[in-house]
C-alpha cells in the first residue's frame, strides 16, 4: 500500500438534538460517507442493517461499529467490506452475506449466518440459537465460514447447505454441550469444526462425526491465525492447535443416508436375534404343529406342493354308446380295432358281446348307442347298424374247454340264447328247452321278414348252433314237476320264457278280435289268418306297426292303427307301416266290435272287416315252482329279480321279458349279465354289474375334429369319425402340448382291457396346468385336488 | 351342423360379458407356458381349442367347400362357480403379459346368480362402495404460520403416542397414589393399531409376520405399536414370549383359544398390551364371528380346540351376558382380574346408533379402559355380502357422537376412545386416521389396510378377490393351506410393517406440524378439520369449507 492517507469519516446514530436516526436515514448517511471515505466509524444506536451492500473489490471499506448494533449486522455483506462490532451483536449477524469479514468482539445472538453464502464471520464470544442456519455456497466463489469462540446456541446448522462452521469451545456459555441441543438437523452440505462437550444429540440422518481429516487440521491451523487476529485472541493460538481436541461434523449425503435407511437393522438379523430368542430359540408354532412347514414356496409349483394334480383315467368313464347300450357293447373299442386293421378281433369282441349283431345291432334295434353318440355335436352320429351288419357271416368266437358245469336255460328267445351263448362260450354247458320248434322267441316269430330278413337271422341262428357247449331242445314243455328235476341235474335253471300270452279287452264282440301275437305268429308260418281289405288294429304300438305291415302284406288295402292315447310307435316299425299307407286314429275309446268293423265310445264307425288287438303280451308260466316270487303289475304276474337276475329260488334266475318288458336289446343284455353272474359264481369271484359313470361331453375336446359332409356307409368311415370318448386314442397331444415336458408314454403289460402303454405324468416337472386335460380329445387326463 | 361348444342355457347361464370380471387374453403373445391356469385360484381360466371355418366361395371356378382352421386360447369358464374373481395372479406370473382380467363396466348378471344351491353370498373383504370416504374428503385447515410458532416436521420432535386405559382425573390420580390405592393400568401406545385379525383369520405366517414387524418398530424403532389378535387364541408360545406386550388380546362369543390363554398366564413373561372384549364388528354388526370349514385346518383346530374342517360361527352375542350393565361389570371385571387390574380392558363394539349406551355405561365402570368403534367400512375375513353391504353405520358421526358426549359429560380425557372401520381404504391411512383422532378418537384400529400394505393383498372394493372366507387366498394371507401361506414370507410382511409405521410416524408429523401441535396427539382438536359438505360439516360439528 503505498497510499499515504486513507480517508476516515464518522457517521453518528443520533441527531443534534440527540435523538436516534432512523434505520433508514442512517443507511442514507452512511452509503453517502462510504461514497468518498475508506473506513468508516460508525457510532450507531442500535440501527439494523448496518454494513447493507457496501464496499466491493475495488473500493474496499472497513466500517468499524462503535455504538450498540441493532439486528442484522453485516446483512447482505460484500465482499471488499471488513465490518468490525466492538461491542456485541443483536440478531442475524452476517443475515445473506455474501462476501463480508464480520467480526463482532463480544456475543451474538440467535440466528447468526442465516441463509450466509460467502464471507466470514467471526465471534469473539458466543452465539444463540439457530447460527449458520440456511447457509448456500457457490463453488464459484469462497466458502462461507463462521468462526464462534465459545458456544452456540439449540438447532444450530439447520440446513445447513454449505458453511462451515468452527466452534472453539473458550468460555462457553454452556460447558456441558458447546454445540446446542440437536444440531444439524436437514443439514445437506458444509462441516463443523468443534471442541468441547456436546450433548451428541446431532441429527444423525444428516451429520457424521469424525476426527478432522488431515486436510482438514491443515486448513483450520492455517485459518485461524487469521480469526484469533481479527478478535485479537492471539494468544489462545497454541491451547486451540491441539487436534486430538477437535471433531467435524461433517453432512451425510444422499448415497450414505440411502445405505442407513436399509434399517437400523436387517428383518434377517432382527429374526435371528430377537424374534427367535423370544420363543426359546425356535419356531413360535413348533409345539401346536411340530410338523408345519413354513419356509418359502413359489406361486406356480411341482410335486406335492400343487394344488392339483392330472391324472391319466382310461376307460374310467364310459363313452355314450358303451353306457346306453343295454349289452354296454363297447363301440368304441370295436373302432379302435378297426382303425388299427385288427378286423377279426374286433368281430370277435363283438360276437362276445351278442349272437345277433347283424339281425338285433345291425337290423332292428333302435340303436340307443348311437342315439347318444358325442359325434352328434360335430357332424353325425356313428352309424351302429353298419358295424352289426358286417359281422353277419363271422364264424362264432373259439369257446373254452368244458368246465363241467351246466346251466339249464327254459325259453330260447334273445334273453335265453344270450345267456346260452355267454356260459356256452366260457366253458358252461348250456341247455336250451324251447316249447317252439324253431329258436329266437319273438324274433323267429312275430317279427315280418320285411323288417328282419330271414338269411340274415338264418345265417346267426347257424352260427349259434356252431357254438360248442351248446345244447338245444325244442318242442319241450315243462311242468313244475319237470322243473324241479332240472333244478336236481343242472346247477342253475334260466327262466327265459318271456310273454307269449297276449292282453285282450273284454268289450262286445271281443270274441271278434285277433291277438297281434296269434295273428303275427300265423303271418310268418305257411298258414296266415285270412285278412279283409279293411283292417283296423288296436293298439298303436311298435307291434301294431308290425301288424299292420303284415297285414298289408296279406292283402288288407286300409289299415287304420287306433288308440286311447296318443300313439307310443316309434322308428323303423312305424316309418315302416306309414310308408305302407298305415294311419293313426286317436284317442279311440273301443265300445264294441261288429261286423261293420270298430265303433267307437261316441258311435262312430271304422269300418274293418279284421280286427286285431295289440296292446302287448303277458308271461305265461305254469311250470314255474311256487319257490319263484312274482310280482303282480296290471293284472299280469312278473318274475321277481334282483340286479343279477337272481329271484327267490337261488337256483333260479330270469331273464327277459319275464322280468320286465323291453327290447330285443335288453333281453340280450340281460342274458348277459346273468350268464356273467353265473359264471362269477362258478369261479367263485365276487360280480359287479356295469357301473361305470357316463362321460360328458364337456371332458371331451371336440374342436379337434373338423365335420364331413358325409356320414358314411363303411366300416373304416365310422371308425374314422369315431371320438374314442373316454377311451385314449393314442393321439400323443398331451405329450405335445405340456408345456413343462412332464407328460410321457411308455408300454405296459397289457391289462384286461388289452391296452399296452400308458401316459404319465412327471410330478416333478408337472405345474398342474391342466392343458392335458383341456386338451385331450378323448377326455381321459383329469385333474383333481390332492 | 351343431356347433362345437353344446351350449346348454339354463336360468344360470352366464356368458363372458356376464361376469364381474372379463379375461383379456393376447393370443398373438401367448406362449402357453400354462403358469395362469396352474396360478389361478379358483380354476376359472383353461386352455380352449377353437375350429374356425373358412368357406371357399369361388363362383367362377366352381370350387366349392370348407376349411377349417384351429387355434388355441386361455378362455374363463363361464359357470358361477368358477367365475373369474379379478385377483390378477395370472397377470402376475405372465411372462409375456398376455393375460389379465378386467373390471365389466357395464352391468353384469352374475350378481343376480350368487345365491346358488339355497345358500346367500358370502365372502371376505369389506363394503363394495367406491370413491373418497367421509374421512378422505375432511381436511386440515388450521394452519399455523404467523400467527403462532410454527413447527417443523422434519425438526421438531413429536409425540405421536396415545394412551391405551383410563385416564384419572389428577386430583384423583393424586388422592390415589397417596393413599396407596389402585391406579388404573394405562399403555403409552402408537395410535395406529393393528385392528382384530385372528390366527386363524390369517395364516399362520401373516400373522406371525405382522407381529414380527411389530417388535421390531417397538425393539428397534422405538415406535410402540400394538397389534390385536382377533378372536382366535394366540399361539402359546406367542404367549410366553416377550412379544406380548405388544398384543391386545381379544374375548369374543366363540371363546376360541381361550384355554390356552388361561393355561399360559403363570408362564407370561409379561403382561398383554390389553384385553378386548368383541361385541360387535363393523362389517358385520350383529352377526356373530365366522370361521369356514376350508380354513379350519389341523393347526387352527388344534390351537382353537375344536374339530378339524368345521365351520365355526361364534354367536352374535356372549352367551352369558343379558344387559348392557352386565355386559361391561360382568366381562370387565373378569378380564380385568384375570390379569391382576395390570392390564387395559375395554369393549370393542360396531358403530351404532346404540354406541352412546355403551359408552355411558363405561364411563361408569371404574375398571373400562376405553370403547373401540368399529364402523361399517371395516374388512372381515367372511360375512353374508349382505351383512357386509348394508348393516352397520359409518365410523366418523358415531365416533363424534360419543366423543361429543363425553365432552359434555366433561370425560372425554378419561376414557379413550377407539375408532376402526375403511381407515386407510383409499390408501389414505394416516390422514384417516389423523382426522378421526381430531374428531375425538385417541387411536384407530386398521385391518385391511393392513393386509393390503404389508402383504399386498388384492381385494379391493369393486368386488376383486375377496375370497377370503374360502381359504383360497392367492397371496397366502388368509389361506390356512400351505400351499398357499407358504407363498407368504414373514420377514418381508414384517418389513413391511415397519415401514408402513415409519412412515405413518413422518405423515402423523407433517399432519400435526402446521397445526402446531407436537407434544401431544391433537384428539378432538375438530376446529382445524373441514370439509366441503354443508350437511356432514354440521353434523360433526366441524368447519364448512369450499
Amino acid at each position: 500500500m503505498s497510499e499515504a492517507k486513507q480517508a476516515i469519516l464518522t457517521v453518528r446514530g443520533k441527531d443534534a438534538n440527540n435523538h436516534r436516526l432512523s434505520s433508514k436515514v442512517f443507511e442514507e448517511e452512511v452509503r453517502g460517507a462510504a461514497a468518498v471515505a475508506d473506513e468508516l466509524i460508525l457510532e450507531s444506536f442500535g440501527q439494523h442493517n448496518i454494513g447493507l451492500r457496501l464496499g466491493s473489490l475495488e473500493k474496499p471499506i472497513t466500517i468499524r461499529v462503535t455504538g450498540p448494533a441493532g439486528q442484522r449486522l453485516g446483512c447482505m455483506g460484500m465482499k471488499g467490506a471488513t465490518i468490525i462490532c466492538e461491542g456485541s451483536a443483536s440478531d442475524d449477524v452476517g443475515y445473506l452475506n455474501i462476501g463480508a469479514d464480520i467480526i463482532v468482539k463480544g456475543d451474538a445472538t440467535n440466528g447468526v449466518c442465516n441463509a450466509m453464502a460467502g464471507g466470514r464471520v467471526m465471534i469473539g464470544g458466543s452465539i444463540g440459537a439457530r447460527g449458520l442456519t440456511m447457509t448456500k455456497w457457490n463453488p464459484d466463489y469462497e466458502r462461507p465460514e463462521m468462526w464462534v469462540l465459545g458456544s452456540v446456541g439449540d438447532t444450530f446448522a439447520e440446513f445447513n447447505c454449505g458453511g462451515v462452521g468452527v466452534v472453539c469451545g473458550i468460555n462457553p456459555k454452556n460447558p456441558e454441550n458447546v454445540l446446542g441441543y440437536r444440531p444439524c438437523v436437514g443439514m445437506v452440505g458444509g462441516k463443523i469444526f468443534f471442541r468441547g462437550t456436546t450433548d451428541d444429540s446431532y441429527s444423525r440422518t444428516n451429520a457424521k462425526l469424525a476426527p478432522p481429516s488431515d486436510e482438514e487440521w491443515q486448513w483450520l491451523l492455517t485459518s485461524l491465525p487469521q480469526y484469533l487476529q481479527a478478535i485479537e485472541r492471539l494468544e489462545l493460538l497454541d491451547s486451540l492447535s491441539v487436534r486430538e481436541e477437535w471433531n467435524v461434523l461433517a453432512a451425510i449425503t444422499p448415497q450414505e443416508r440411502a445405505l442407513m435407511f436399509a434399517g437400523p437393522m436387517p428383518m434377517a438379523e432382527f429374526r435371528r436375534r430377537i424374534w427367535d430368542h423370544g420363543f426359546g430359540g425356535g419356531d413360535p408354532l413348533r409345539d401346536l404343529a411340530p410338523m408345519l412347514d413354513r419356509s418359502l414356496v413359489g406361486v406356480v409349483e411341482t410335486g406335492d406342493l400343487r394344488r392339483k394334480k392330472p391324472f391319466w383315467a382310461n376307460r374310467d368313464s364310459a363313452a355314450p354308446c358303451t353306457f346306453f347300450c343295454p349289452i354296454h357293447i363297447p363301440t368304441i373299442d370295436r373302432l379302435r380295432l378297426l382303425r388299427e386293421g385288427r378286423t377279426r378281433e374286433a368281430y370277435d369282441m363283438l360276437l362276445r358281446y351278442t349272437p345277433f349283431p347283424a339281425s338285433v345291432c345291425g337290423t332292428i334295434c333302435p340303436n340307443l348307442c348311437i342315439q347318444n353318440c358325442s359325434r352328434e355335436k360335430i357332424d353325425y352320429s356313428i352309424d351302429a347298424s353298419v358295424l352289426g351288419r358286417a359281422v353277419r357271416d363271422v364264424d362264432p368266437p373259439e369257446a373254452l374247454p368244458p368246465t363241467g358245469k351246466k346251466v339249464a336255460i327254459i325259453g330260447g328267445g334273445p334273453a335265453g340264447m344270450a345267456a346260452a351263448w355267454q356260459l356256452a362260450l366260457n366253458g358252461v354247458e348250456a341247455h336250451i328247452f324251447e316249447r317252439d320248434t324253431v329258436l329266437g322267441g319273438k324274433l323267429a316269430q312275430t317279427i315280418p321278414w320285411e323288417r328282419l330278413s330271414k338269411a340274415v337271422w338264418e345265417t346267426e341262428v347257424e352260427r349259434f348252433l356252431k357254438t360248442k357247449n351248446l345244447h338245444v331242445h325244442l318242442g319241450v314243455s315243462l311242468s313244475k314237476d319237470k322243473v324241479e328235476k332240472l333244478k336236481e341235474e343242472f346247477d342253475y335253471v334260466v327262466v327265459a320264457v318271456g310273454t307269449h300270452q297276449p292282453r285282450t279287452l273284454s268289450f262286445p264282440g271281443h270274441e271278434r278280435v285277433i291277438p297281434a301275437l296269434e295273428y303275427l305268429k300265423a303271418a310268418k308260418s305257411d298258414n296266415p289268418l285270412p285278412t279283409g281289405k279293411q283292417v283296423v288294429v288296436i293298439g298303436a304300438g311298435n307291434v301294431g306297426c308290425d301288424v299292420a305291415a303284415e297285414a298289408y302284406r296279406l292283402g288288407a288295402d286300409q289299415v287304420v292303427l287306433v288308440d286311447i292315447q296318443k300313439p307310443q310307435a316309434f322308428g323303423k316299425e312305424r316309418e315302416a307301416a306309414e310308408a305302407l299307407g298305415a294311419t293313426f286314429q286317436w284317442p279311440v275309446m273301443t265300445r264294441e266290435v261288429t261286423e261293420q268293423g270298430v265303433i267307437g265310445a261316441d258311435g262312430t264307425v271304422i269300418p274293418a272287416q279284421t280286427v286285431i288287438i295289440s296292446i302287448g303280451d303277458i308271461p305265461s308260466m305254469p311250470f314255474l315252482p311256487d319257490t319263484v316270487d312274482v310280482v303282480t303289475v296290471a293284472g299280469a304276474s312278473w318274475i321277481k329279480t334282483d340286479i343279477a337276475g337272481r329271484t327267490s329260488d337261488e337256483q333260479i334266475l330270469a331273464v327277459g321279458d319275464v322280468e320286465r318288458p323291453g327290447l330285443a336289446t335288453n333281453a340280450l343284455g340281460a342274458g348277459k349279465r346273468t350268464a356273467e353272474y353265473i359264471l362269477a359264481t362258478f369261479k367263485g369271484e365276487h360280480w359287479v354289474p356295469f357301473n361305470k359313470k357316463m362321460i360328458s361331453y364337456e371332458a371331451l375336446t371336440l374342436a379337434h375334429y373338423d365335420p364331413v359332409t358325409d356320414r358314411g356307409v363303411t366300416e373304416d368311415q365310422q371308425a374314422a369319425r369315431c371320438l374314442s370318448c373316454g377311451s385314449c386314442r393314442d393321439c400323443h397331444l398331451c405329450e405335445t402340448i405340456c408345456p413343462t415336458n412332464a407328460i410321457f408314454r411308455r408300454e405296459i403289460i397289457p391289462g384286461p382291457d388289452g391296452v399296452d402303454y400308458e401316459y404319465v405324468s412327471d410330478d416333478n416337472k408337472c405345474i398342474a396346468c391342466g392343458f392335458c386335460a383341456d386338451t385331450c380329445p378323448c377326455g381321459i387326463w383329469v385333474l383333481r385336488p390332492f | 351342423m351343431v356347433s362345437v361348444r353344446s351350449v346348454y342355457t339354463s336360468p344360470s347361464s352366464l356368458t363372458y360379458h356376464d361376469l364381474p370380471w372379463i379375461i383379456h387374453h393376447r393370443e398373438d403373445r401367448c406362449t402357453l407356458c400354462g403358469r395362469c391356469t396352474s396360478v389361478c385360484p379358483v380354476g376359472a381360466i383353461y386352455l380352449t381349442y377353437h375350429r374356425q371355418r373358412m368357406p371357399k366361395l369361388d363362383i367362377l371356378q366352381k370350387k366349392r367347400g370348407n376349411e377349417y382352421r384351429h387355434f388355441v386360447g386361455i378362455r374363463q369358464h363361464t359357470v358361477i362357480e368358477k367365475r373369474c374373481i379379478g385377483c390378477g395372479m395370472c397377470a402376475a406370473v405372465c411372462p409375456n403379459e398376455a393375460i389379465g382380467p378386467e373390471a365389466n363396466t357395464n352391468e353384469h348378471r352374475s350378481a343376480f346368480l350368487l345365491n346358488q344351491k339355497g345358500d346367500a353370498y358370502k365372502r371376505g373383504g369389506r363394503r363394495n362402495a367406491v370413491g373418497k370416504t367421509v374421512l378422505d374428503r375432511i381436511s386440515f385447515g388450521r394452519i399455523s404460520m404467523l400467527t403462532d410458532p410454527a413447527l417443523d416436521a422434519g425438526r421438531h420432535e413429536f409425540n405421536t403416542n396415545t394412551t391405551l386405559g383410563r385416564v384419572l382425573p389428577p386430583e384423583e390420580f393424586l388422592r390415589r397414589k397417596a393413599n396407596g390405592e389402585w391406579i388404573p393400568p394405562t399403555r403409552e401406545i402408537f395410535p395406529f393399531v393393528i385392528g382384530s385379525m385372528s390366527f386363524g383369520a390369517l395364516s399362520p405366517n401373516m400373522w406371525l409376520g405382522l407381529l414380527q414387524g411389530v417388535a421390531y418398530c417397538n425393539e428397534v424403532l422405538g415406535i410402540p405399536v400394538v397389534m390385536a389378535t382377533g378372536e382366535g387364541g394366540c399361539p402359546p408360545w406367542v404367549l410366553k414370549s416377550p412379544f406380548l406386550k405388544y398384543i391386545i388380546l381379544q374375548i369374543a362369543s366363540g371363546y376360541f383359544g381361550w384355554d390356552e390363554i388361561i393355561r399360559a398366564i403363570p408362564e407370561m413373561q409379561c403382561d398383554p398390551a390389553g384385553i378386548e372384549i368383541k361385541y360387535g364388528q363393523g362389517a358385520k354388526p350383529g352377526d356373530g364371528g365366522l370361521l369356514m370349514w376350508f380354513k379350519v385346518s389341523k393347526l387352527i383346530a388344534r390351537l382353537r380346540g375344536v374339530p378339524e374342517g368345521v365351520d365355526l360361527p361364534s354367536p352374535p352375542v356372549h352367551q352369558t351376558l343379558y344387559s348392557i350393565e352386565e355386559s361391561v361389570m360382568k366381562m370387565i371385571q373378569t378380564m380385568s382380574m384375570a390379569f391382576g387390574f395390570r392390564v387395559p380392558v375395554y369393549p370393542k363394539i360396531s358403530a351404532s346408533t346404540s354406541a352412546k349406551a355403551v359408552l355411558n355405561n363405561l364411563v361408569r365402570n371404574p375398571y373400562a379402559s376405553g370403547l373401540m368403534i368399529d364402523g361399517i367400512d371395516g374388512g372381515t375375513g367372511a360375512a353374508y355380502n349382505v351383512s357386509m353391504e348394508a348393516t352397520g353405520h359409518p365410523i366418523a358421526s358415531s365416533l363424534r357422537e360419543c366423543y361429543l358426549d363425553l365432552v359434555r359429560q366433561g370425560r372425554q380425557n378419561e376414557i379413550p376412545l377407539f375408532a376402526a372401520g375403511g381407515i386407510g381404504k383409499n390408501g389414505n391411512v394416516t390422514q384417516n386416521g389423523m382426522a378421526l383422532i381430531m374428531l375425538g378418537a385417541s387411536g384407530v384400529h386398521i385391518g385391511k389396510y393392513i393386509m393390503q400394505a404389508t402383504a399386498g393383498c388384492l381385494g379391493n372394493e369393486m368386488g376383486r378377490c375377496n375370497v377370503c372366507n374360502v381359504g383360497l387366498c392367492p397371496k397366502g394371507i388368509t389361506s390356512q393351506n400351505e400351499k398357499l401361506f407358504r407363498r407368504l414370507d414373514p420377514d418381508e410382511v414384517a418389513q413391511r410393517v415397519v415401514d408402513v409405521f415409519m412412515s405413518i410416524r413422518t405423515e402423523m408429523k407433517k399432519i400435526m406440524a402446521p397445526l402446531g401441535r407436537s407434544q401431544s396427539l391433537p384428539i378432538g382438536m375438530s376446529d382445524a378439520l373441514g370439509i366441503d359438505d354443508a350437511d356432514i360439516a354440521k353434523r360433526l360439528q366441524i368447519n364448512y369449507i369450499c
